[in-house]
């Protein structure tokens, strides 16, 4: 059996576990070139890599932060231009109605005056035609008025009349009865 | 090498209920030798030192190496076991100061106690290198060195020696009293007890796995000879799966309590006598 050398060994020296408590050669010399290399490894190795890795990770989050930081003023900057032009096309689209309402009340206004002057005018010209025509009648009948008198007299009296003296009498008189009954 | 232990036990199957070695030290010491330079025979035991050795050099350099941004699973875990004896250990427990000084040592004693510990639960090594006093005895004489230099390096001869010795707190009726204690328990007890608690729990856990996993495998795989004897085998085997899981925790808080105590006791020195 494989195990008759262990159990030979042992009773060599001894079967009480005490043995157990004495280090043995070997085994302390592998355990101290065994923890050396490891202590000598991290020492220069895992220590640097480590904090190297750390310093990195810290650099990419100040980084990470500064740009979200900038993002966020960005946006910031954005929102308030755009508000700026909300309030500019608000203001904007206030004068354009105001505008609106200027001009339609400007159309308004001159429509009407038009129509009145238009009015005014219709009216003035009809009164100016209405007098013409008063005038005109007037006259006319002046005339036939002084004719047919002439022309009454002159059959009264049965002979020809300075016509010219005539005509003249009669106007006057007719210029005096006009203006008495004025 | 993994038959070595199971056929150390010679067991009268008809005889006993379980089987305990005939030699306690059977289990630990493997004095065949795979060759031998002089005096220095390398044994499956050193074999295991190195091969633990060659682990912490691996795990830490395949988990640290690239140092990316967002590390991957196994890397996070790397850097969390580093993390934790750097933070909580090194920093929590000497300071943010002085911790960083000690952190190397700390980490070393850490990674290869927490590998050499669960060599016990690894199948097919199912031995922790740490319960060789060359090893556990080697780390605690070395943290005691560490801590005693730091303590005479930092306060002097007078307030790291002669203060424990005579604290001048304590009434002078029972000064010599407490002082003897003190430099008992500072200068001698500590490394002893950080020696034993390791080399202890180690021993005691690799007994328990081997005596009932071993048992119980006997046990079943003599059925032929022994019948219904056999399901003795069976229970044996089960409570051994359960001390395993048992065990495997024992081996991560051995690993953690040991660098906790280094650092305490480094810690002690740089502000002794409060």
């Amino acid at each position: 059996m494989a195990a008759a050398p262990l159990v030979v060994a042992a009773e060599e020296s001894g079967s009480s576990g005490i043995d157990l408590l004495r280090p043995e050669m070997s085994e302390l010399i592998a355990g101290v070139i065994a923890f050396a290399i490891i202590f000598f490894f991290v020492w220069r190795w895992v220590v640097p890599t480590l904090s190297a890795t750390l310093a990195r990770r810290q650099e990419a989050e100040r980084s990470r932060l500064e740009e979200a930081e900038s993002t966020r003023e960005e946006a910031e900057q954005l929102a308030s231009q755009y508000r700026e032009q909300l309030a500019g096309a608000k203001d904007e689209g206030a004068r354009i109605v105001d505008e609106a309402r200027q001009a339609a009340e400007s159309v308004r206004a001159e429509t009407i005056a038009r129509a009145q002057q238009e009015a005014d005018e219709i009216v003035s010209r009809a009164r100016d035609e209405a007098d013409a025509e008063t005038a005109r009648a007037l006259a006319e009948a002046r005339s036939t008025v002084a004719n047919l008198s002439v022309d009454l007299a002159e059959k009264v009296v049965g002979r020809s009349l300075d016509r010219e003296a005539q005509m003249g009498l009669v106007e006057d008189y007719l210029d005096e009865l006009e203006s008495s009954t004025k | 090498m993994g038959d070595v232990m199971v056929l150390a036990i010679d067991c009268d199957l008809e005889a006993e209920v379980i089987c305990a070695p005939t030699d306690v030290n059977s289990l630990f010491e493997f004095t065949t030798p795979l060759f031998s330079i002089g005096g220095f025979h390398f044994t499956r035991t050193v074999f295991l030192i190195f091969a633990a050795m060659a682990i912490v050099l691996g795990l830490l350099y395949f988990g640290l190496r690239r140092g990316q941004l967002v590390p991957s699973k196994y890397e996070l875990a790397i850097e969390s076991l580093v993390g934790f004896v750097r933070d909580d250990i090194a920093k929590g427990v000497i300071g943010p100061v002085h911790g960083m000084r000690y952190f190397p040592y700390l980490l070393s004693v850490f990674f290869f106690l927490l590998v050499g510990n669960l060599f016990k639960v690894t199948p097919l090594v199912n031995f922790p290198i740490s319960s060789r006093m060359a090893l556990s005895g080697f780390l605690a004489i070395l943290t005691w060195v560490i801590f005693v230099f730091v303590g005479f390096a930092k306060n002097g001869f007078k307030h790291y020696f002669f203060d424990a010795l005579w604290p001048k707190s304590v009434p002078i009726a029972m000064r010599w009293l407490v002082g003897l204690i003190e430099i008992v328990s500072t200068f001698v007890l500590r490394p002893v007890t950080l020696a034993v608690r390791l080399f202890a729990n180690m021993v005691a856990g690799h007994l328990m796995l081997t005596l009932l996993l071993v048992s119980g495998l006997l046990f079943v795989a003599g059925v032929g000879d022994i019948g219904l004897k056999a399901g003795i085998g069976v229970i044996w085997f089960a409570f051994g799966l359960a001390i395993w899981i048992f065990e495997f925790v024992v081996a991560v808080l051995q690993a953690y309590i040991f660098t906790l105590l280094s650092a305490v006791y480094i810690q002690t020195s740089l502000e002794p006598a409060h």
